[in-house]
């Protein structure tokens, strides 16, 4: 285990808190929702209570993760947000299209719920609608994707951050600045099977290192697209769910672990990597646990 | 058109990258492809009746597309080197390869290098604290590129702009390092006034030399004062102005260097690569081009 001898932010919405220091607050997980087809709100609610239930018996904090695929699906997930989430709960909005992330920015504002969401992301396929319509209606943390189609290497990752990597007129930091969003949490940008996707998980002790800042990713997408896999297919959902530990082996701070239907496994997993990390990290360099820590939990 | 004389590109051409392509690839999962880029400028060369074409270095500048594969260098808002420079794989291969499957038989492909000086110039060194160690090993590692490349490409252009700003007593050296070996012919291209180094140029060891002689007409004053000993790749067409130059325009400016160079011209080109021009201005320049280069020697 290790440390790192950047100072490490910490930031936190609605009391969940992302960062520090190896071992000091247990990895934040998000698991998705509404990724195929319509909108199932009656499924979806009891996978949800699950989900909740498994982070207060674990310690791990859970964040849902709506993905928002078509414009007429806006309304109905953001009501599903307002009764079935608990009041203040966090919670991250997945949208790929710009269009239908300005509709969603401006739903959250109408409902006041800007102040518990994160914006799931900001890239390089950023417009300048998008821009606008962050500065107008901003959330109070994002998530930068390091994804660089120019350089699949931590470095690539790092120059997308600083620069955009002439795709952009700037880097990614300077775009959350300019929109006033504070709060950010980088990810690694994991990358299609065979595609360098390593190095998402080889970025995170880099960027926390170089900047101090919250890291993760979401590395079960490497996973879910294999084909290599399709030949071992009784072992493709463990090898989802362990790839994971990852996350926090390397200093990593949150995981975006795909559907929200593997919490089951993903938040003993992980609990159990953040107890191990803990154990050493308090031994070895002194680093407490935080009183939500999975640790905590272990004598209970 | 005389047939020795053959138009050409510098090397980088002017793309649209749509980023939002990019991340549809990135959230499918899919393999991250430049072809379509590539595919672009190509495209456009031949439209335009090139003959002699490059990929159209759409991936970077011409700096990044280098220091961004080689050992040693890591690129932030300029490329740092924080080890010993080394070559690791091929940079440019793969690119070529792809375009010379979709080059007609009777086009040529030229495979463009940045050279070590213009590299070493660029770049911020945190390791050597030796400016000339640092263009000599990345002339090793271009060296190293040149041998992949020449199994795909008909000439290897060293793009060098650096030499007009400050020319090292190292020059040559680093340029025989690159070539050494190289069984395809070279071509050496310095833009910018290189008015007051003609005569080191005519000795270096390369095939053929090109200049920005539209931009800078002078230059053909200044050649007159030398022995041609070289062949000459004839810019003529800005690449730094966005007005299009007429086809007899071009064609006054291809006479006037006949009269200097006579046959030792056997390419007419762009002054330089034309990756900061607007697109349509970049092809009806191209366009120009090979009407006034038919017009002239039929």
């Amino acid at each position: 285990m290790f440390t790192f001898t950047k100072d490490q932010h910490i930031v936190d919405i609605s009391g969940y808190a992302f960062g520090g220091q190896p071992g000091k607050f247990p990895t934040v997980l998000f698991g998705g929702l509404f990724f195929k087809g319509q909108p199932d709100y009656q499924t979806a609610a009891k996978a949800l209570k699950h989900m909740l239930q498994l982070s207060e018996k674990t310690g791990n904090p859970a964040i849902p993760d709506f993905f928002i695929k078509k414009e007429e699906y806006i309304q109905g997930i953001i009501q599903f947000i307002i009764d079935t989430l608990p009041k203040n709960h966090p919670f991250s909005i997945d949208v790929i299209e710009p269009s239908i992330k300005i509709k969603t920015l401006e739903a959250l504002n109408d409902h006041n719920l800007l102040c518990r969401a994160i914006y799931n992301s900001i890239h390089v396929g950023i417009t300048d609608e998008e821009r606008d319509a962050l500065k107008h209606n901003t959330p109070e943390m994002a998530i930068l994707v390091a994804f660089n189609p120019k350089d699949k290497s931590p470095d690539g990752k790092i120059e997308v951050l600083e620069n955009g990597a002439h795709l952009i007129d700037t880097g990614l930091f300077d775009i959350a600045k300019k929109v006033g969003i504070q709060k950010i949490l980088v990810d690694t940008a994991a990358l299609a099977p065979g595609d360098n996707s390593g190095a998402a998980i080889a970025a995170i002790p880099v960027i926390k290192e170089e900047y101090g800042l919250p890291t993760g990713c979401a590395i079960h997408n490497v996973v879910e697209k294999s084909r290599w896999l399709n030949d071992f297919s009784s072992a493709r959902k463990t090898v989802d769910i362990s790839s994971n530990v990852n996350i926090p082996l390397f200093g990593g701070d949150y995981a975006i672990y795909g559907s929200i239907d593997n919490s089951d496994m993903i938040f003993p997993v992980i609990a159990w990597q953040d107890i191990l990390i803990s154990e050493y990290t308090e031994n070895y360099f002194g680093i407490k646990p935080d009183t939500t820590h999975p640790r905590r939990k272990l004598s209970q | 058109m005389k047939p020795t004389v053959k138009t050409c590109v510098i090397g980088s051409y002017p793309v649209t990258i749509d980023s939002m392509d990019f991340i549809h690839q990135y959230y499918n999962q899919k393999e991250i492809t430049w072809n379509p880029y590539i595919s672009s400028a190509v495209k456009d060369m031949l439209d335009a009746g090139i003959h002699s074409i490059s990929d159209g270095q759409t991936r970077d500048p011409f700096i990044q597309i280098f220091t961004r594969k080689l050992q040693g260098c890591r690129v932030r808002d300029r490329t740092e080197i924080v080890d010993k420079i080394a070559y690791k794989n091929p940079i440019t291969v793969n690119d070529q390869h792809y375009v010379k499957n979709m080059l007609p038989k009777d086009k040529e492909l030229i495979g463009v290098l940045t050279g070590p000086y213009t590299l070493s110039q660029s770049c911020i060194d945190k390791y050597y604290n030796d400016e000339k160690q640092v263009a000599f090993d990345f002339a090793y590692a271009l060296h190293e590129e040149a041998k992949a490349l020449q199994h795909y490409v008909d000439m290897i252009s060293i793009d060098e702009p650096f030499f007009s700003n400050n020319f090292p007593e190292y020059a040559q050296d680093l340029i025989e390092i690159i070539i050494k070996n190289i069984r395809c012919p070279i071509r050496l291209h310095v833009c910018g006034d290189v008015s007051s180094i003609i005569a080191d140029l005519l000795e270096m060891p390369v095939d053929i030399l090109s200049h920005e002689f539209k931009a800078s007409p002078k230059l053909l004053d200044a050649f007159k004062q030398y022995s041609i000993t070289k062949k000459i790749c004839l810019g003529c067409v800005r690449s730094d102005d966005l007005s299009i130059e007429s086809v007899e325009e071009i064609a006054r400016h291809i006479k006037k260097a006949q009269d200097v160079f006579g046959d030792y011209i056997v390419q007419i080109a762009p002054d330089c690569g034309q990756r900061l021009l607007p697109r349509d201005i970049a092809f009806m320049k191209l366009k120009n081009l090979v009407t006034a280069g038919e017009t002239y020697y039929g």
